[in-house]
């Protein structure tokens, strides 16, 4: 089945951290890799090895979230490989240099994409969906004067996410009902194929409207209003994760002043 | 107390009134079960008891309070917990502990209040290894008692179902009709629509509705002694009644104001008895509640 933000349920240090502290750590991180030069890249590569050992994860988890941009990243690779003025390394016969820059650019971008991948997926593998939400509520609670509503996102993104794979179950079945009827999505030019994948997006559309109103509906009759409301699970920071934040503010100060 | 007085309701842009002038209470602690051909207003009517739908003239009152006032809307959909027919369209969260703190949450409760409710609901339908699954993860009838347990959470007085067994397999309908039941014993009002007449033998009393009107009320016995007048509003009579019934009309001297499968069979062999039919009363009741 599908699995949401593929969270993988375990006990670790990482998964027991305060998702605020993970967020917040993520975005410090990810603004470092993208300023990161000469060995930065190496320590940077080590925390985060060091970061997702701790959180139980396995190196095939970073290589399925990576494979998705596989293609992408061999393209940015090529590109800053060939197209990099500089000192020639490499001549290539129809008129391509392959240069010293373009390699060292090249290596440093993909670096850096997978880095942020990898830290991304260190977050969502080790939190749960609705742990991420309560976290990003709690982090955006203080620009509620500026007029964004955080109490009001957090319940959207939970909704969104808990109807994703209600959503899934639905397409499978309006697709096998169209299957029965004669429908077919394989065949047919692009002008016959786009009018039979309307046949499925239509009923799941109207049905996905249905769905919401009387979702509204439950919602009103257990007394959801908009604004604040108290949650289950209210968190609160413990030792380990102002230790823990700490840990990475002096791991990131340290790459900059070193 | 619901009080329910010259109730009438119109959807919009519909020219005829969905409700058309109905008139009922329903005591606390009391079982009340709805029954009536589809379209006839059952839904429409239960809504009414959470303020979700307003009278167009006439009055609903909740223990008093009248919910064409919006300040007593809150404490109305508080105090009236409604379980809707389809549980895929009602529950929000993301795990089933999260959907049932959903309600307690909009209440503004301290966390450690909530998680108490959660616990008392989950366990009051049986669900307490199912706590950290998300809902797409489970039955039917799972969801159905999902959808109980959050409404329980609120603590409210007065429970509506709206065909809360519709769908399911019989043992997670028989799961259902128990947690029904329990709720009823432990004295709360409860209110629930069905189409299974089998259900509707221990409630109270009934509700008979059709095209928008109450159309007869009165204990489950007195109501469906009327078999011909609800076979002409297109509903059955309970199994059980509805063999008598046929017996009686080929000549069977047996009573018809019996309304469980138990009770049928007690009827048939006093009856076969009576006839002497059966000389031996030491083995043939035990065959006999096979047959039926």
């Amino acid at each position: 089945m599908y699995n949401l933000g593929q969270y993988l349920p375990a006990d670790s240090p990482i998964h027991r951290l305060d998702p605020r502290i993970k967020i917040l750590s993520v975005v410090a991180l990810s603004i470092i890799i993208l300023r990161a030069h000469g060995f930065e890249p190496a320590l940077i590569s080590l925390f985060l090895a060091v970061a997702a050992f701790a959180g139980r994860m396995k190196p095939r988890h970073v290589i399925d979230a990576l494979r998705p941009l596989a293609f992408f990243l061999c393209i940015l690779f090529f590109l800053h490989l060939f197209f990099t003025a500089g000192r020639p390394l490499l001549e290539i016969p129809p008129g391509i240099t392959v240069t010293f820059e373009g390699l060292h650019r090249g290596l440093l971008t993909t670096w850096q994409f997978t880095a942020l991948v990898t830290g991304a997926s260190i977050l969502t593998l080790t939190t749960s969906p609705s742990g991420l939400i309560s976290g990003l509520e709690r982090l955006l609670r203080p620009f509620s004067r500026l007029g964004i509503p955080s109490h009001d996102i957090a319940v959207m993104v939970s909704l969104a996410l808990r109807f994703v794979p209600t959503l899934l179950e639905e397409s499978e079945r309006v697709r096998k009902a169209q299957i029965a009827r004669g429908a077919d999505f394989k065949k047919g030019n692009i002008i016959k194929r786009f009018k039979t994948v309307s046949s499925l997006v239509v009923p799941l559309a109207l049905g996905s409207l249905r769905r919401a109103e009387e979702l509204a509906r439950a919602m009103e009759g257990r007394g959801y209003e908009r604004g604040p409301r108290t949650y289950l699970r209210e968190l609160r920071l413990a030792p380990s994760d102002y230790a823990a934040f700490v840990v990475v503010i002096v791991f990131l100060a340290g790459l900059k002043l070193l | 107390m619901i009080e329910v007085e010259n109730l009438v309701f119109r959807y919009d842009g519909s020219a005829n009134p969905a409700l058309r002038d109905i008139n009922l209470t329903i005591g606390d602690g009391e079982y009340v079960a709805v029954i009536g051909p589809n379209g006839c207003g059952k839904t429409t009517l239960l809504q009414h008891f959470n303020a979700l739908h307003l009278p167009a003239s006439g009055t609903v009152r909740i223990d008093g309070m009248p919910t064409s006032d919006p300040r007593h809307v809150r404490e109305i959909r508080r105090l009236v917990g409604m379980v809707f027919q389809n549980p895929d369209n009602q529950i929000v969260g993301m795990t089933v502990e999260e959907d049932i703190a959903f309600g307690p949450e909009n209440l503004g409760l301290p966390s450690r209040e909530i998680g108490r409710r959660v616990e008392e609901s989950l366990n009051a339908v049986g669900l307490r290894s199912l706590a950290e699954r998300p809902p797409h993860t489970l039955s039917g009838g799972e969801k159905r008692l999902v959808a109980v347990a959050g409404v329980l959470a609120m603590k409210p007085r007065h429970i509506a179902f709206d065909e809360p067994t519709s769908y399911l397999d019989p043992s997670a309908r028989k799961r259902i009709i128990e947690v029904i039941r329990n709720l009823h014993k432990e004295g709360m009002t409860v209110i629930h629509i069905t189409h299974d007449m089998d259900e509707v033998a221990t409630a109270d009393r009934i509700v008979v509705m059709n095209d928008g009107r109450v159309h007869q009320t009165g204990k489950p016995v007195e109501i469906c002694s009327g078999v011909e007048r609800l076979k002409e509003l297109g509903l059955g009579i309970p199994r059980a009644t509805e063999l008598l019934w046929k017996l009686k009309k080929r000549g069977g001297n047996l009573r018809t104001d019996i309304l469980t499968i138990d009770g049928a069979c007690d009827e048939i062999t006093a009856w076969l008895r009576r006839e002497s039919l059966i000389v031996n009363s030491g083995q043939k009741s035990s065959v006999e509640r096979q047959d039926v």
